[in-house]
């Protein structure tokens, strides 16, 4: 046994010599890619890798960055701290990328952006929303998406001044700093402008029965004006749904989490009169351009529409590194790192992406969706007229 | 005479710590960072499979909730640790007399493990009664207790959000010291009269009470000393990650870390550390495979997932094949190997 | 609502999660019954059997020939999961198996995410399932009537499959003795081959019902469902079939009780409550509610 394992070790170990023997260097820019392709965050990173996938290949079929290709060199996470970490260390030292980016979640990209900072190249993180992150990793993490403070603030402020709700019910995912983070400054700014909050409520990331939660709500004797319901993109259909069967016919609002196909999918009419803030608006028919090109182009490569808010921010970050090595004018990790602080009002699906002077998280404007006859339509684009501290 | 066997006696370990120590010095001074990532995980999981060996392959009290205790170390250590400025800025609301304190690695350490023992003791006074799959069922029970906890108790814990800006104390050799004593101390017991007992009370319980063995006192011994380990390699741990929430800790990492003790063999401690040394770089060499790769012409695309499902199947390979695992609860006789090697050159030099 | 109402309300929400778990918790106390196997790979059939009839669907397969089609793929896949993992373990310590089967769970999520994506997919339920019953201000889900009487039709099935039939009886035998009833000559791997494909069959049906409530399928869907029905087997007396059912809706209860009565603060700590009080059992009864207090010989 021992020794038929030593054959298959040193098999396996010649054949990964063998694939990384062959690759040339010359023609390429290098940057690297961290998600997680499987484990408990792979369904919100997928999209974001097939996203990015699409980004690289649309960059090098008109001709690359610099008269050079893009390869982005990719390892899966496996949800996982320590593979991260290791991942970002082989791609910092082994496959010397210029840049990296990735993950949807604070946790794994603090497992890997340290790495990135300590070999002198950025960290873009295209989903994680926490507005403390690129406190933790100074000069080198930065966001491709507005921070949660921003949006729940946005959110706040639309069911104030346009739904002229005065009390709210809050739901929390207990589970992910995400939904913590969005329900705490959503409470906050509401509090803020006057509002209350009747019942907050709470569940675990992967709860499928709300049925106590809903019970809960319905025993209430004040009835709240709204939900306010922070929850990830895998569970949102659900809650939606079994609310509203459950007979609950006020608007709901969330966060970007609502941004999937899913929500109406899983709720059907269930999504009616539901609103969530997020980057802009994904429709095949009432985006912009850039957003109807995006979802064509999505559809035609992975044959499924983008499945989250995340396959467009995948997609905007690879656009961005590349974008900004090309105004350095070269690979050069500190010269990318320039270029891409100076980043100004760059287009992207998600909205145009700015970063003010000493801020690593981009000035984005926050989009309200009203969810209306099953398709996603406009609600209002907002700037937030306070944002809550980090 | 009698100094020179006390001196052939200290020739074996005398040579594996010079080894030890010329492998590791190598690998700081020469070896990329990439390789010596690997060599501290290998360290941090020797703790952790040597010291979850001491209760599951001695005692046969098979706890599935070991992690939690790993859980308890690295947040407890992590809590001590931490510089004051940061925790005032991420745990604003820990009690006063917390709020100053930044200690140094090592009491930070043995405090950890020393938490994790007292939850142990306080958690095994009563598991310890339990039996085979109950007391599995149970220990599981207790690893989603401790997940629970973490995931709530936001004024220590930060709940669900990241532990972020633990220093990055673990380096190659407080680590391998760690692995190296715990690696002795497991041997050492499992060879002594109360690893015996132990061993007595796993295979027949009834017959070692008649010989007056205390099942659930020696089971209790090895069970706190375990979780005492345990809480030393979680504090390790975090110190080489620096940032991690309470998810780290739960199914999958314990699942990993059985996997490695299972494979190396329930009740060697050699074993133990086989198990993790192929474990580790087998997953790592599947790891780098499964991105895809070119061999000539043939182009193979990435199938992320695919070492995962190797691995399990190797897992049920080796549990059908060689259900005791590769060394079978037997150990590696060090002695024994030297004094051939000794033999052969003297025959040698005899000729 | 009044005060009753809420309590009625609560009550049917929990009965009709206790039956889902229940119809789990038979898989997986008929398989420890006979083998002291505690299948964690359970959860993965409902998996298996949720994705095929999606697939199915989405080929233009009407819902009820899909579902069926879903349903038996299920029981296809436990007897081969049988078959290949657990049938060389034969005799195997107990750990072993359990281990395996935490094997078999890595390896059928990750064959999932490969073929399927890890991404969730909405999992189209036909109208009848979401039609909702209104008795003043108490709703009930079709969804919950028919898994509650799906339930009790399979579980009264089973009852009489385990005591009028042969095979239920020499299933029941294995389970009291497995070496004596292989001496009986009882064909005990047809016997366990049986246990598993009923247990998966109920599995299947799991799945749907689950998938139709929660209205999307994904990879990990599986695991949630086991922990749970773990549980309930647990709390019922590992390989009681009664126990096993009596076990689940006490979780469905205890569930329900401990998220709608506790104060918010609290309510996050529902499942430590939950595996706190599962541990006293095991402290004070260790063969559960309906565990037989099986004595050591002698």
């Amino acid at each position: 046994m021992k020794t038929r394992l030593a054959i298959v070790l040193v098999a396996a170990a010649a054949l990964i010599l063998v694939g990384c023997g062959g690759k040339g260097g010359g023609n390429t820019i290098k940057i690297g890619m961290l998600f997680n392709m499987t484990g408990a965050q792979a369904s919100l990173d997928a999209p974001s890798a097939n996203g990015a996938n699409l980004a690289a290949k649309e960059i090098n079929a008109a001709g690359g960055v610099l008269g050079k290709q893009i390869k982005l060199v990719s390892f899966d996470g496996k949800s996982d701290a320590a593979t991260i970490g290791t991942a970002a260390t082989q791609l910092a030292q082994t496959e010397k990328v210029v840049a990296m980016f990735g993950f949807s979640d604070s946790d794994m990209v603090m497992a890997a952006a340290p790495t990135a900072a300590k070999a002198g190249i950025v960290f873009v993180t295209s989903g994680a929303t926490s507005p403390k992150l690129p406190d933790q990793v100074p000069d080198y993490l930065y966001l491709a998406c507005f921070g949660d403070n921003v949006q729940a603030a946005a959110g706040a402020e639309y069911a104030i001044n346009s739904l002229k709700a005065k009390t709210v019910y809050l739901l929390i995912d207990k589970g992910m700093e995400y939904t913590l983070l969005l329900g705490k400054y959503f409470k906050e700014r509401f509090v803020e402008q006057g509002g209350t909050v009747v019942l907050e409520d709470n569940y675990q990331t992967g709860d499928k029965d709300f049925s106590a939660q809903i019970t809960k709500l319905k025993g209430q004797k004040a009835k709240p004006d709204m939900l306010y319901i922070a929850a990830g993109p895998d569970d949102v259909g659900t809650i939606v749904k079994q609310f509203r069967d459950a007979g609950v016919k006020s608007p709901i609002m969330g966060g970007d989490g609502y941004d999937t196909p899913l929500l109406v999918q899983v709720a059907g009419k269930g999504a009616e009169n539901v609103y969530f803030t997020t980057h802009s608006l994904m429709d095949p028919k009432l985006g912009t351009d850039a957003v109807k090109k995006f979802i064509a182009a999505y559809q035609a490569e992975f044959k499924v529409p983008p499945e989250n808010a995340f396959a467009g921010l995948g997609y905007d970050t690879v656009k961005l590194l590349a974008d900004s090595i090309k105004r350095a004018g070269s690979a050069d990790p500190k010269a990318i790192r320039k270029a891409l602080q100076a980043t100004k009002d760059l287009p992207g699906v998600t909205g145009a992406i700015t970063y003010q002077e000493g801020s690593r998280i981009p000035q984005k404007g926050v989009t309200v969706i009203l969810v209306k006859d099953g398709t996603f339509t406009l609600a209002q684009e907002v700037v937030p007229q306070k944002v809550p501290q980090p | 005479m009698a100094m020179s066997t006390r001196l052939q006696r200290l020739i074996p370990p005398a040579v594996m710590i010079a080894a030890l120590a010329a492998i590791l010095g190598a690998t700081d001074l020469v070896a990329g960072d990439y390789l010596q990532r690997i060599v501290i995980i290998i360290g941090i999981n020797v703790i952790l499979v040597a010291s979850l060996n001491l209760s599951n392959g001695f005692t046969g009290v098979f706890s599935l909730g070991h992690v939690g205790f790993m859980a308890i170390g690295a947040y407890a250590a992590s809590i001590l640790t931490l510089p004051v400025h940061l925790k005032a800025v991420n745990l604003p609301d820990l009690p006063g007399w917390l709020q100053g304190v930044a200690m140094p690695f090592l009491p930070a350490t043995l405090i950890a493990g020393l938490i994790a023992m007292l939850v142990a003791f306080a958690v095994g006074l009563s598991l310890m009664r339990l039996n085979g799959a109950y007391i599995s069922v149970a220990t599981l029970g207790f690893l989603v207790i401790v997940q629970v906890v973490l995931v709530n108790w936001d004024q220590f814990t930060r709940g669900a959000r990241t532990f972020a800006g633990v220093p990055a104390y673990a380096t190659i050799w407080n680590v391998w010291i760690w692995a190296a004593l715990t690696v002795y101390v497991v041997w050492r017991i499992g060879a002594s009269a109360f690893g015996r007992d132990m061993r007595a009370a796993r295979d027949n319980e009834i017959a070692a009470l008649s010989l007056g063995v205390s099942v659930i006192r020696s089971r209790l011994l090895a069970f706190c000393m375990s979780a005492f380990l345990t809480g030393v390699a979680g504090s390790l741990w975090a110190h080489f990650i620096t940032s991690f929430s309470p998810k780290s800790f739960f199914f999958t990492q314990a699942f990993s870390i059985i996997t490695m003790l299972v494979i190396g063999g329930l009740g060697s401690v050699s074993g133990s550390v086989i198990g993790v040394f192929l474990i580790t770089v087998l997953s790592e060499l599947l790891r780098n495979a499964e991105r895809g790769f070119d061999i000539g012409a043939l182009h193979l695309p990435p199938i992320y997932g695919a070492s995962q499902i190797l691995m399990a199947v190797l897992f049920v390979l080796v549990i059908v094949f060689k259900p005791a695992g590769l060394m079978g609860g037997r150990e590696i006789d060090i002695r024994g190997i030297l004094r051939r090697i000794g033999a052969s050159r003297r025959g040698k030099g005899a000729a | 609502m009044t005060s009753t109402e809420l309590l009625l309300q609560q009550l049917i929400n929990a009965v009709s999660i206790g039956s889902l778990y229940a119809l789990m918790a038979i898989g997986l106390a008929m398989v420890f019954g006979i083998l002291r196997l505690i299948n964690f790979a359970h959860g993965d059939l409902i998996m298996v059997g949720s994705y095929v009839t999606l697939l199915l669907m989405l080929l233009g397969l009407p819902f009820l020939l899909a579902a069926a089609a879903g349903v038996v793929a299920s029981t296809i896949a436990g007897l081969i999961m049988e078959r290949v993992a657990y049938r060389p373990l034969r005799g195997a310590h107990e750990i072993a198996m359990l281990l395996t089967s935490f094997s078999v769970t890595i390896f059928l999520e990750n064959l999932a995410i490969i073929l399927f994506r890890p991404t969730s997919r909405a999992f189209p339920a036909p109208a009848v399932l979401r039609s909702v019953i209104e008795i003043g201000q108490l709703r009930v889900a079709g969804l919950d009537l028919i898994a509650i009487i799906v339930a009790a039709v399979l579980l009264l099935g089973l009852t009489l499959f385990v005591r009028r039939t042969n095979v239920g009886i020499a299933m029941r035998a294995a389970s009291q003795d497995l070496l004596a009833a292989r001496l009986m000559g009882i064909n005990v791997n047809k016997v366990i081959a049986t246990a598993f494909a009923i247990g998966s069959f109920l599995a299947g049906v799991v799945g749907l019902l689950w998938s139709a409530r929660v209205g999307k399928i994904d990879p990990l869907m599986g695991f949630n469902p086991v922990l749970k029905a773990f549980v309930a087997s647990v709390i019922g007396g590992l390989g009681s079939l009664p126990g096993a059912v009596i076990g689940a809706y006490v979780l469905g209860g205890l569930e329900i009780l401990l998220q709608g009565l506790l104060p918010s603060a609290l309510t996050p700590y529902r499942d430590a409550f939950v595996f706190a009080i599962l541990i006293a059992l095991l402290l004070f009864r260790p063969n559960g509610i309906l565990g037989s207090t099986e004595r050591e010989k002698i």
